[in-house]
């Protein structure tokens, strides 16, 4: 028997054809519109919208259940997420999340566009990039719990409901952006 | 009147479950599409480079509206069972503020990081990981935010409602403003992309 | 109560009003996903290299049976944290009692602890063999192709053994309606192959072998839907209290973990990715392989926790 030989080789499947770089985003009034028929979809088969800081506040409302589950149902934010005898995770948003992983991986395959990477600007270190990555994570999860939602359950799906308050928020949100881009406009260009 | 199904007992709660993942696909699905899985492509939005975000957003939000209205007004849809997140106008005033500057530090919002993270940015997964420290901070904060909460509560309200104007005039004008808004993005992507150009060259 | 728990089915843990948790899922996981990669390096062993100068095949390296080693280990771990009675486990290997699903498996895992060793005396890691130069020794007989197919042959029967015992445990053990099916053993024997198709696929260095471990995956997977939909239609056929438990998983509590988790995650898009990457229309990534994984873990929770929610009648 031969010896195996452990150096990754770097010859394509036999199959496969050479594989060409990544495909352009579809035009973004076409998702645009995918996005939205999905929406109404969610709108007609369960009466409510998509949803996304919903399902980390279930995350981390269990895995805090799990160190320490008096402090975790008597807290009145991560008690929201724990009452009931369902497991914390079985909750609409976290399943719904676990399809949004799901689905951007399979578009992202067929584009060719899943790659190891870190999105960042030119001239912003790794190191910098991800250190902000992080704080901006968890700017928005604070942002995220004071105004009930986030882009997605907030700005989009109340946005289509005609929702006063997702409409103050959305132009909230864009003018907060705007007036922060400036300042970090050396880490994104 | 049949919709929406699950309000009005067509299937229970573990259907309703399965039908968040189908749904969720399809949300992930064309937030990848558009592209955005990629923080540089969102936060171009704010450099006004690419203003995918704004096109894409209102083409979802006016296409489901829409489809809302019109399923509404054939009497297919009870819209009042559709689930309207109540109205809290400083509190979401002062959330979406963050929320915007979060944005732009962070690259992504919570929906397009887990698309970012499915399709390999290790600073989604970065972000991902920021948001839930960030959301047990907030836990532990949360009695300081109390008075913040519940700053302007107006209950479950609608434009319409406030502006005491009908739901089809609403409706018409924000057609109108995103149509408005489509030609006056592209216009600016148009600017922009000749200036960087100039810049260029000069 | 009397240590005799361990040999006879009548004090069988669930008599004794003793919930299984995760440990029993964990176990049973990681002994069909062991199972698995020994059917898998057994057939490779058996079958040789494939063509003269080809540069070897990973699947029957030693890299495998270390990671078969750690996983079985661990396995026996977990399942040694549910015993009740930590200090009478050798009694297994005094008595050899034939009714006793327990005494069965601590004999199976005597048969496949030295399939595991000899595979990586075989063929061992560098560090190894440097140190120990009676090891370079016996790596000459890797040469021989008697031993080759030999170990090859062993390998496939500890593995069968393993699979199906891990398939039969429930079964054998739990008076419970949700387990009491024929097709239980080999849905659970071919996801064990599965798993362990996944995880060679991702292992292997070789282009070629991670094409057509992918291939065999993909066929594994289709089985594995086909089981679970006999499964399902038979226990929703059979007698009531059986269609009570299939109820679980089609409408019950256990419905939308199975469905998303199991079959949706863990088996429908790992096939639609692995069928797109074969056809050569996507690039082959470790995504589907850890989907697999994933959906394999989750179906021995869904199963050991369903079954325990099943009753032959409500009281």
């Amino acid at each position: 028997m031969e010896r195996i030989v452990v150096t990754r080789d770097v010859m394509e499947d036999p199959a496969g054809p050479p594989p060409p770089g990544p495909r352009p985003y579809t035009n973004p009034y076409l998702a645009g519109v995918g996005l939205g028929l999905v929406l109404l979809a969610a709108f007609v088969l369960v009466g409510r919208g998509l949803g996304a800081s919903g399902a980390f506040n279930s995350l981390v409302a269990w895995l805090t259940s799990l160190v320490a589950p008096d402090y975790a149902k008597d807290n009145p934010f991560l008690g929201n997420y724990l009452n009931g005898d369902d497991h914390p995770l079985k909750a609409w948003l976290v399943f719904e999340l676990v399809g949004v992983a799901i689905g951007a991986l399979v578009s992202g395959l067929l584009a060719r566009r899943v790659v190891r990477t870190i999105e960042r600007g030119p001239r912003i270190s790794i190191a910098g990039r991800l250190a902000l990555a992080f704080l901006g994570g968890a700017l928005m999860a604070f942002g995220a719990a004071i105004a009930r939602g986030c882009t997605s359950g907030q700005a989009l799906t109340g946005g289509a409901m005609l929702n006063l308050g997702s409409w103050v928020f959305m132009l909230a949100l864009f003018a907060g952006a705007y007036a922060t881009a400036w300042f970090l406009r050396k880490e994104w260009r | 009147m049949m919709a929406p199904f699950y309000k009005l007992g067509a299937f229970g709660d573990e259907t309703a479950l399965l039908i968040a993942f189908l749904v969720g696909i399809g949300f992930g699905f064309f937030l990848e599409r558009a592209g955005f899985g990629s923080a540089r492509k969102l936060v171009a939005q704010f450099y006004l480079r690419d203003l995918a975000v704004f096109k894409v957003m209102f083409s979802a939000i006016v296409t489901a509206m829409l489809g809302l209205t019109y399923l509404a007004w054939a009497g297919y849809l009870d819209l009042s069972l559709v689930y309207l997140v109540p109205t809290f106008w400083v509190a979401q005033l002062v959330g979406g503020l963050l929320l915007g500057i979060g944005f732009v530090v962070g690259g992504y919002c919570p929906g397009t990081s887990i698309a970012a993270t499915a399709t390999g940015r290790f600073d989604g997964l970065v972000y991902v990981a920021g948001f839930a420290v960030g959301t047990l901070g907030f836990a532990i904060a949360s009695p300081l935010f109390d008075g913040l909460l519940g700053a302007g509560e107006l209950g479950p309200t609608t434009l319409p409602q406030a502006l005491g104007v009908p739901y089809g005039v609403i409706v018409f004008a924000v057609v109108v403003l995103a149509v408005a808004g489509f030609a006056g993005a592209t216009w600016i992507e148009r600017k922009m992309a000749a200036r960087d150009a100039a810049a260029v060259t000069r | 109560m009397s240590p005799s728990e361990f040999v006879s089915t009548s004090h069988h843990p669930l008599a004794d009003g003793h919930a299984w948790g995760w440990e029993i899922a964990v176990y049973l996981f990681l002994g069909g996903f062991t199972a698995g990669l020994l059917v898998l390096s057994g057939l490779a062993r058996r079958r040789g290299p494939r063509a003269t100068g080809e540069p070897g095949f990973a699947l029957a390296s030693s890299g495998l049976s270390i990671v078969g080693l750690g996983a079985i280990s661990l396995g026996m771990l977990a399942l040694f944290l549910d015993l009740a009675h930590k200090p009478f486990v050798w009694r297994l290997y005094v008595t050899m009692e034939p009714r006793s699903p327990m005494s069965w498996g601590a004999w199976i895992l005597l048969l496949v602890y030295p399939v595991l060793l000899t595979g990586i005396a075989l063929d061992p890691p560098r560090a190894l063999r440097d140190r120990v130069p009676a090891l370079a020794r016996l790596a000459r007989y890797a040469e021989d192709e008697r031993v080759r197919r030999g170990l090859g042959l062993a390998s496939i029967a500890a593995g069968l053994a393993l699979g199906v015992y891990t398939g039969i445990l429930l079964s054998a053990l739990g008076a419970r309606p949700l387990w009491s099916s024929g097709l239980l053993g080999p849905l659970f024997l071919v996801s064990g192959l599965s798993t362990g198709a996944a995880f060679a696929h991702m292992a292997s260095p070789l282009a070629e072998e991670r094409h057509r471990l992918a291939r065999l995956d993909n066929l594994l997977i289709a089985v594995e839907l086909a089981l679970i939909a006999l499964y399902l239609i038979g226990l929703a056929s059979s007698t009531e209290a059986h269609a009570e438990a299939a109820k679980l998983l089609l409408g019950g509590p256990y419905t939308a973990v199975f469905w998303v988790v199991v079959v949706g995650v863990g088996l429908v898009a790992p096939l639609a990715i692995q069928a797109l990457t074969v056809a050569g229309r996507i690039a082959p990534t470790h995504v589907a392989p850890v989907l697999v994984l994933i959906g394999g873990i989750v179906l021995r929770f869904v199963l050991v926790f369903a079954g325990q929610a099943s009753h032959w009648s409500r009281l």
